[in-house]
């Protein structure tokens, strides 16, 4: 049962309207170590200087998309085990498939409720305290 | 939305329905909505010359209360950025037309301010210059858009056949749904 105060998060979303949405979503679950990047790129940057135990994606964004940060995660063995979720749009099976086999911990559809989040979340780390 | 062919005019007029968006970089189309309380944002590229229109109406008081418009107004900007961009448009050149948002109904709340007030907050957040806007008032609008230059006009609505074709009040925004279910893969 984590602390929520203690999930270091790192949100990617190149809409910035979103990545607000996504933090004050966050920060009413308790979970306020958040940081923000635009794209995959800074993404991936941002977790090698500081890893994170969560990263909360896009599928679209520009330089890395969502899928391209996730295989970059995965095959650098330091981060390699940062938990991930991807957000997506509903039309995005064959996308959640592709994610999955490059092991992705989970997926959020947009538009989200902070309930919804909070059940990805406790799917990935156990209910949180 | 409703792809019209109509001989008179010049052009392939697509109309968006609330609820949806239109992108194309067909130098013919001509996109067009009408608007009540709802309000339509214009993006276009002008360098590549590609622009598209939502038609959205922000839902409000249920659940997550006042985060839940942001919530659904930050996703129908989205689905409409994101087509422009596989279009081959830069987010960085993008403008924006606003139109819509008008008082139409004598209530408590003024829903048509409160969609106003998200598309030019969304476009401040986001950094999209704003070349033109008619937001607010107390009547429907005819909008006509031409994606590929960004032009557009706006009439307003008297006719009873065209106000007959706002059906904002009984079709209100589909509310953030839960995806629980559809892709069990976890």
């Amino acid at each position: 049962m984590p602390a929520p105060g203690a999930i270091k998060t790192l949100i990617a979303d190149d809409q910035q309207s979103m990545r607000s949405l996504i933090r004050t979503s966050l920060h009413t679950l308790g979970i306020t170590q958040t940081r923000e990047v635009a794209d995959g790129e800074d993404a991936f940057r941002a977790l090698i200087a500081q890893p994170a135990n969560l990263v909360i994606t896009d599928f679209n964004m520009p330089k890395l998309d969502g899928l391209g940060l996730l295989r970059a995660i995965r095959a650098h063995a330091p981060i390699s085990k940062t938990a991930v979720i991807m957000l997506t749009g509903r039309a995005d099976r064959e996308l959640v498939q592709r994610a999955v086999q490059f092991g992705v911990n989970n997926y959020l559809v947009k538009p989200f409720t902070t309930q919804t989040l909070k059940e990805k979340i406790e799917a990935v780390f156990g209910p949180l305290a | 939305m409703i792809v019209e062919n109509i001989s008179q005019r010049p052009g392939r007029r697509v109309h968006v329905v609330q609820g949806e968006h239109y992108v194309t970089d067909d130098p013919d189309v001509v996109l067009t909505t009408i608007l009540g309380s709802c309000v339509a944002v214009c993006l276009w590229d002008p360098v590549r010359a590609v622009g598209g229109m939502n038609h959205f109406l922000l839902p409000e008081g249920r659940a997550d209360g006042a985060n839940e418009g942001r919530r659904y107004g930050a996703y129908a900007m989205e689905l409409l950025i994101n087509e422009l961009m596989r279009l081959g448009a830069r987010r960085e050149r993008l403008q924006a037309k606003l139109f819509g948002g008008a008082r139409m109904f004598n209530g408590l709340s003024d829903v048509g301010a409160s969609n106003a007030a998200f598309a030019e907050k969304f476009m401040r957040d986001e950094a999209i210059p704003v070349l033109g806007t008619s937001l607010g008032g107390f009547g429907a609008r005819r909008i006509q858009f031409w994606p590929t230059t960004g032009r557009a006009q706006q009439k307003t609505v008297t006719d009873n056949n065209d106000l007959a074709r706002l059906k904002e009040v009984p079709k209100p925004a589909p509310a953030p749904v839960d995806d629980g279910g559809e892709l069990e893969l976890f």
